[in-house]
This record gives structure tokens, sequence and C-alpha cells, in this order.
């Protein structure tokens, strides 16, 4: 059989008229019915964006400022127009999945495990291009001291981004949690960036770059646990009934 | 008047709050949602549950709907998530109630418990549920390739490639079955 000959046979076979119960259905009119009222759309998906991106910027800067610049002034100009840029730009990417992943029936342009290796694959590349210094001093010190720096300001970034959109509803929990934990991991990173001035490669690579895959994890998990959380109360309100 | 291109006007009417527009709504788009639950291979009674479930979250998450944008995409993506929640909780009340074994034979028996006498479903019996997801969209809710990526939260590439492996599934069981051409009913 040829592909036009099985559409047509499924288009004829879907043609055919379908009734249901009118009964059903007024039952589901009725149901609404008592919380009917006018309800104000969500914003256009650039206000979210414009949003989540301040979020990120004011958790960096504000988290920089309070550690101090140092990483920052100890750049170049080559280092700066690289890194923040590409962070910026990640940052977009992943505030639009995330608005995405929030309102029901969006056009995904990527997924959200292919964020998180795309995103943390182009800070591996930017970062190995413009730091050669390979000494490995103080490697564990010094890098759980920046991975867990990143990680507490890509916390409050995440959480108040999901604040910004909770009015949003999330059809995949786990992917609205991985592109927001990816979002929060990205200011992470833009604290480290500003603020660390061990500029030794393997530190960089290693310590600043596991802040987004670590985020994204955990942002994953709890999608994971909410989603469950909420399977288990309603069968919960179910069994009682 | 055309109710598939009104169903965003209907929609934004529904968010301001006009009674009327939510229960057109609901005549109309009902129907194809109970077909595309019950080509997920589930009964009749889950299909209707699924339906009113449905609609109670669309009602609940209504203003999450933006103007301009595919309605159909909106209500078959959160239709979808209610039919993935139900499959889960169903899923893990057998594993509590050890019951998976008899589960998995019940799943199984799509052409019997499940057989309501539609020949759109029965075709689509043969298919795995991503691919009869996909197809009862584009062809019973008349969905284009992105509202089903929309609805399904993947790319159209992704889509493209689910209906190509779903028509070369029917195909093979078309030609098996000795299907004729014009003949539009189920494969039994």
């Amino acid at each position: 059989m040829k592909d036009v000959e099985i559409d047509d046979v499924l288009t004829k076979s879907a043609r055919v008229p379908y009734e249901l119960n009118p009964a059903m259905l007024q039952r589901v009119a009725d149901a609404i019915q008592p919380s009917f009222r006018p309800v104000r759309p969500l914003p256009p998906t650039w206000v979210m964006v414009v949003g989540l991106l301040l979020i990120c910027a004011t958790v960096s800067v504000a988290g920089a400022a309070r550690a101090g610049f140092f990483g920052f002034a100890k750049m170049n100009l080559q280092d700066r127009l690289l890194v923040f840029p590409e962070l910026a730009l990640l940052a977009c990417v992943a505030a639009g999945e995330f608005v995405h992943a929030m309102v029901p029936g969006s056009l995904r342009r990527i997924s959200p495990g292919a964020l998180l290796g795309f995103g943390s694959a182009a800070l591996l590349a930017v970062f190995a291009f413009l730091f050669r210094d390979y000494q490995t001093d103080h490697f564990f010190s010094a890098g759980v001291v920046c991975l867990l720096t990143g990680v507490l300001h890509a916390i409050p970034a995440a959480l108040l981004g999901w604040f910004l959109i909770r009015r949003g509803f999330a059809v995949n929990a786990v992917s609205a949690g991985l592109a927001a934990g990816v979002l929060g991991g990205l200011a992470g990173v833009g604290v480290l960036e500003l603020h660390c001035p061990n500029f030794q490669a393997a530190h960089v690579l290693l310590w600043h770059t596991s802040v987004v895959p670590l985020s994204g994890a955990a942002g994953a998990l709890v999608g994971w646990t909410l989603r469950f959380c909420a399977g288990s109360s309603a069968r919960d309100c179910a069994d009682s009934r | 008047m055309d109710p598939d291109s009104n169903l965003e006007t209907l929609m934004a009417r529904y968010q301001q709050g006009d009674f009327g527009a939510a229960a057109e709504l609901i005549r109309h788009v009902s129907p194809q949602l109970h077909r595309f639950f019950l080509a997920q291979a589930l009964s009749r009674a889950d299909a209707e549950d699924l339906l009113q479930e449905t609609w109670l979250r669309i009602h609940k998450v209504r203003h999450t709907y933006r103007p301009g944008e595919s309605a159909l995409a909106w209500f078959y993506a959160i239709a979808r998530h209610v039919r993935v929640d139900h499959y889960r909780k169903s899923v893990r009340t057998a594993a509590g109630e050890r019951q998976l074994e008899a589960m998995s034979k019940e799943g199984a028996s799509v052409p019997g418990e499940t057989d309501h006498g539609d020949g759109l479903i029965a075709l689509l019996a043969p298919l795995s549920e991503s691919q009869r997801e996909v197809i009862a969209m584009l062809k019973v809710a008349g969905m284009s390739l992105e509202e089903v990526a929309r609805a399904t939260s993947s790319s159209v590439g992704s889509v493209k490639q689910k209906v190509h492996r779903a028509y070369k599934k029917l195909r093979e069981t078309m030609s098996a079955a000795g299907f004729r051409k014009g003949q539009s009913g189920g494969l039994s």
C-alpha cells in the first residue's frame, strides 16, 4: 500500500461521525460553572524571558558584589567579551525554554537535556580556549568552595524565576525543573566568573562548569519529586473517597 | 460558522468569562478528545473519566492559553498531560497492589476490551503509544505537524519521524491483513 492510500483509509475512518452522551457534556459544563470568572492571560513570552534574565543578572551581580569582583578585574578585554556575552546568550535560551515549559502548547526548539548538554559544552569550549594555566594548586579545596558558591546562588535564581512565572502550568514538571535549574546554574556561573580570580584551566573547566549540570539535575529532581507528590496526594484522595 | 477556525476566538471569550463560549468548546472539542483517549487503548469508562478530568484541568489553567496561538495544540497538550498522569498513577497503584502482571495482560487485550466498534481505533491498535498519539492528533483533530509538535512538547522533525514509522507499521499490518483500497473499517 502507498502512503496516500493509508492516508485515505485513516482520513475516512476519522471522519466517521462521533457523538458523546450530552448528559456527560452537561456534567462537565456544570462542574466548571461554579468557579467561572474572567482570567488574565499570561504575558507574552518575551516579557517573561526579560524578567528571568533580570533576575539572573541581579543574582549574579549581587552575589559578586558581596564577595568582590576579583575575577572581572583580573580578566582582560577578550575574556570579558567572550565569557559574559556567552553566559547572556545561554541564559536567553534557557529562559526561553523555561517559559515554554511553563506554557502548554508551546513550540520547543531544544529539549531540556540538549539544553543542558549544549550549555555545558559551550561553556567548556570557551573556558578551554581562554584559560591556559594548567597548574592545579588547591584543586579540591578551592574547587569545592567555588562549586558551593555557584550552586548556592543558582538556588535563589531558580526559585525567583519559578516565582516570576508561577502562574504557568508545567505539562512536564521534570523538563520545567531542569530548565529552571540550568538557568539558575548559569546565574551561579555568572557569580563565579565575576568573583573568582583563579584562572587555572582545570579549576574553571571542572568546578565552574559543573554548577550548570548540578543545578539542572537538582531542578529535574525537584520537578520529579513534585510530580510524584502530586500523584501520591491525588491517589490518596481517590482512595479516601 | 466553522468551529475549527473559531476555537481561538471561543477560547479568548472563555478567558473573558463567557460561559456560552466554554459550553461551545466543550461540545465541539470533547468528541475528539474522547476519541484521542480511546486511541490510547483506554476503556470507554476511563476515557470518559479522563475527559472530565481534562476539562477540569483546562478550566483551572485557562489563563495559560495565549490569544492568537493554536487552541487545539493547547487543549491536546493538557489532555496528553492528564493521560500521562493517569498512566503513572495506574502503574503506581498496580505496583502497590502487585497486580502488574494482570495489568500487562489487560493492556495486551487492546482489540478485546477496548474495541469500541471504532474503525480508526482498530486501525491504530498495532502502533506504539506515541505513534497512536501522533496519528490521532493528525487525523482525528486535523492538527498540523507544528501543532502536534507543540502538543507533544517535541520538535517537528521528531513528529515526522513518528508518522513515518507509524505509516511503515500500518503498511505492513494492512498488507498482511489484505486491506483493500477504499476500505475504512478496522483490521479485524
